[in-house]
C-alpha cells in the first residue's frame, strides 16, 4: 500500500469511524447524561430564570425584575446571617467529626476482632432516617420528661429543666450532637478503611524503633493518611451543607432565627411565604458560597494526593 | 503490645462509643412502651410500661401506608439507579467515554445542596403532571443518587482485571454482554452494596419528598411523621412508636446487608 493510500484510508477513518462510533459509544452513559440534566443542568438555568423575575409559587414569572431579587437578598440581614451560619456549621461539624471519626477508628482498628462488631453496629446511626434521629433526640432533650433533664435533677445539678432546644447556642450544639450521632459513623468506616490500606511494616519499624503511640500517630500516621483526611474532610464539608432534616424537627430554626440555616431559610422564603422569586435568587447565591467554602478544600485534597505522590 | 492498662482503655472507650450510638433508639424503644405521665417523669426505663401506644399509632395515623410508599418509592427508585449507574460507570471507567469531564461532572454535581432542586423540580413535575405521586418520586430519587452510585461502583470496576474482558472480546463478547455475562457478577458485592444504600438514602429522604409529595396517598413516612408532630399524635409514646416503626426496615435491610456494606463504603472510593 502507498503512503497515499494509507494517508487516505486513515483519513476516511478519520472522518466517519469515530463520529459514529462515538455515536455508538454515547448510549453508555446517555441516560446518566440525561439523568444528570435534569437533576443539576436544569434546575441551574431554571434558578437564574427565577431570580431574574417576579415568582410567586402558584404563579411563577409573573414579570421580569431584572437584579432586584439578588440585590435585595444581598441587603437581607436575616439571609446573610443564615448563609454565615452554614458554612460555620459545615466547618466547625465537618472538623468536630473527622476528629472523633478518626479517633473511634484507630479504636476500631486496635481492636480487631471486636472491631468487627463495633463497625457493623455503628453502622446503624447513618441508616437511620435524620427526622427519626431528630425526633429521637427531641425526646431526650425535651425540658418537659426529656431523659437528659430528668438525669440532670435527679443527680440535683440543676433544680429547674434547661430549654436545650429553646436556648441560642444549646440548640445549635443539640443540633451538633445529633449530627455527630448520625454521620460521625460513616467518617469512622471511611477513616478505617484509609488506616487498612497503609503498609503494615511502617508501623512495626515503629515499635521496634521505641516510638511512643503518640509520635507513631503524629509522626507516621497523619503524614501517611493525609491525602485521604483531606478527601473525607471534603466529603463531609459537601454533606454539612446540606443539611436540612435535623433543623426542621429539632428546632424549626429557632429560638427566633438562632439555628436557621441557608437551606431552611431558602425553604420558607419558597413554601412558606411563596417568594420563590427571591428564594431562587437566595439559592443562588447559597451555591456560589458553598463553592467558595468548598474548593480551597478541593485544592487541599488535590496538594496533598499530589505531594504525597510525590514523596513515593 | 500487651498492655492491660491500655486494652481496659480500649474497651472502656468503645463500651462509651456504643452507648452513645445505641442511646437514642434504646430511649426511642423505652418511650415507646410509657404513658403520657410516665414520659413526664424524665426517667429512663419505663415505671408500668404499657403497650397501648403501638396498635393506637397504627391506628390513628396512616403509618402502614406511608411506610409502604417509602418502601415502593426506594426500591424502585434504587433499581432505576443500578440501571443507569452500572453502564455508564463501566463506559466511564473502562470504555473511557466522557474523558475526565464526564465523571468530573457526575461527582461535582453531588455538591449542591438538595434545596437548589427543590423549585425546578416542583415545576417540572407539575408540568407532567407527576407532582404527588409515587412515580414522581421514584424517578427524581433514580436520579439524584446516581453521583453517590458511580462513586461506589467506579473502585469495584477499576479493581476488574482487563484481561478478563479482554478474554470475553476474544470470544466475541460485545461490550455489553461482557458486563451483564462477565463483570457484573464478578462485582455483584459492589452492586448490592450501591443497591442497598441508594434504597437507604431514598427512603430517608425528606427535603424533597415535603416538596414534591403533599398528598396522603403519596405521602412518605418521612413526611408523614414529621408532620405527626403536635398534630395527630400529641403522645410522645406513640410518637415513639412512628418512629421505630419508620426505622425497622431499614434495620433489617442493614443486618441482612451488612457485609455489603461495611464493603461498599470501605472498598476504597477515599483514594
Amino acid at each position: 500500500m502507498s503512503l497515499t493510500a494509507t494517508f487516505n484510508t486513515t483519513l476516511a477513518s478519520l472522518r466517519v469511524e469515530p463520529t459514529r462510533r462515538l455515536s455508538w459509544r454515547f448510549l453508555w452513559v446517555a441516560p446518566l447524561v440525561a439523568a444528570l440534566t435534569i437533576t443539576t443542568v436544569y434546575p441551574g438555568i431554571f434558578l437564574i430564570a427565577l431570580a431574574v423575575s417576579d415568582s410567586r409559587l402558584g404563579k411563577p414569572f409573573r414579570a421580569f425584575s431584572g437584579l432586584k431579587n439578588l440585590a435585595a437578598s444581598l441587603g437581607d440581614p436575616l439571609f446573610l446571617a443564615a448563609l454565615g451560619r452554614s458554612a460555620a456549621y459545615a466547618v466547625t461539624s465537618s472538623t468536630v467529626q473527622l476528629a472523633l471519626g478518626l479517633a473511634i477508628a484507630l479504636l476500631l482498628s486496635s481492636l480487631v476482632k471486636s472491631g468487627r462488631i463495633l463497625m457493623s453496629f455503628i453502622l446503624l446511626p447513618l441508616m437511620t432516617p435524620p427526622v427519626m434521629v431528630g425526633i429521637a433526640w427531641k425526646l431526650i432533650l425535651a425540658p418537659a420528661g426529656g431523659l437528659l433533664n430528668g438525669v440532670l435533677m435527679n443527680l440535683g445539678l440543676t433544680e429547674a429543666p434547661i430549654s436545650f432546644l429553646g436556648t441560642a447556642g444549646l440548640a445549635w450544639l443539640s443540633v451538633g450532637v445529633a449530627d455527630v450521632w448520625q454521620w460521625t459513623p460513616f467518617i469512622a468506616i471511611l477513616c478505617f478503611a484509609a488506616i487498612a490500606s497503609l503498609p503494615g511494616d511502617v508501623f512495626e519499624a515503629a515499635a521496634i524503633d521505641g516510638a511512643s503511640p503518640w509520635q507513631t500517630f503524629r509522626k507516621i500516621l497523619l503524614p501517611l493518611l493525609a491525602p485521604q483526611l483531606a478527601a473525607i474532610f471534603l466529603l463531609r464539608l459537601v454533606i454539612a451543607f446540606k443539611i436540612f432534616d435535623l433543623v426542621y424537627v429539632l428546632t424549626f430554626g429557632g429560638p427566633g432565627f438562632h439555628t436557621t440555616t441557608a437551606s431552611f431559610h431558602i425553604w420558607r422564603r419558597a413554601l412558606e411565604q411563596f417568594d420563590v422569586g427571591r428564594a431562587a435568587a437566595e439559592t443562588l447565591i447559597f451555591t456560589v458560597v458553598v463553592g467558595v467554602v468548598t474548593l480551597p478544600v478541593v485544592w487541599l485534597a488535590k496538594h496533598t494526593a499530589k505531594a504525597e505522590a510525590g514523596h513515593a | 503490645m500487651h498492655n492491660p492498662a491500655k486494652k481496659a482503655a480500649e474497651l472502656l472507650a468503645a463500651a462509651l462509643t456504643v452507648a452513645f450510638f445505641a442511646l437514642p433508639i434504646v430511649f426511642l424503644l423505652s418511650v415507646s412502651f410509657k404513658t403520657p405521665d410516665d414520659v413526664l417523669l424524665g426517667r429512663f426505663l419505663p415505671t408500668a410500661p404499657t403497650f397501648d401506644n403501638w396498635p393506637t399509632a397504627f391506628e390513628v395515623t396512616n403509618l402502614t401506608g406511608f411506610i409502604w410508599n417509602s418502601v415502593i418509592a426506594s426500591i424502585a427508585a434504587g433499581i432505576l439507579t443500578i440501571a443507569i449507574a452500572l453502564p455508564a460507570t463501566y463506559g466511564m471507567v473502562r470504555l473511557k467515554i466522557g474523558k475526565a469531564w464526564l465523571p468530573d461532572f457526575t461527582l461535582s454535581s453531588y455538591v449542591a445542596p438538595p434545596i437548589v432542586a427543590v423549585l425546578p423540580l416542583f415545576y417540572l413535575l407539575k408540568s407532567v403532571g407527576l407532582l404527588n405521586s409515587l412515580g414522581g418520586l421514584i424517578l427524581i430519587y433514580g436520579f439524584m443518587n446516581l453521583p453517590v452510585a458511580f462513586w461506589l461502583l467506579a473502585p469495584f470496576l477499576r479493581q476488574v482485571p482487563v484481561a478478563i474482558e479482554e478474554a470475553a472480546a476474544l470470544d466475541g463478547a460485545g461490550p455489553l454482554r461482557t458486563l451483564i455475562r462477565v463483570v457484573a457478577p464478578m462485582i455483584a458485592p459492589g452492586i448490592a452494596a450501591t443497591l442497598l444504600i441508594s434504597i437507604i438514602l431514598s427512603y430517608n429522604e425528606f427535603l424533597l419528598a415535603s416538596a414534591l409529595s403533599q398528598t396522603d396517598a403519596a405521602r412518605t413516612l418521612t413526611v408523614g411523621v414529621s408532620l405527626f408532630q403536635g398534630e395527630r399524635l400529641q403522645n410522645a409514646g406513640q410518637m415513639a412508636v412512628a418512629s421505630l416503626a419508620g426505622i425497622v426496615p431499614v434495620y433489617v435491610l442493614a443486618l441482612f446487608g451488612q457485609r455489603w456494606l461495611v464493603k461498599g463504603l470501605t472498598q476504597g472510593g477515599i483514594k
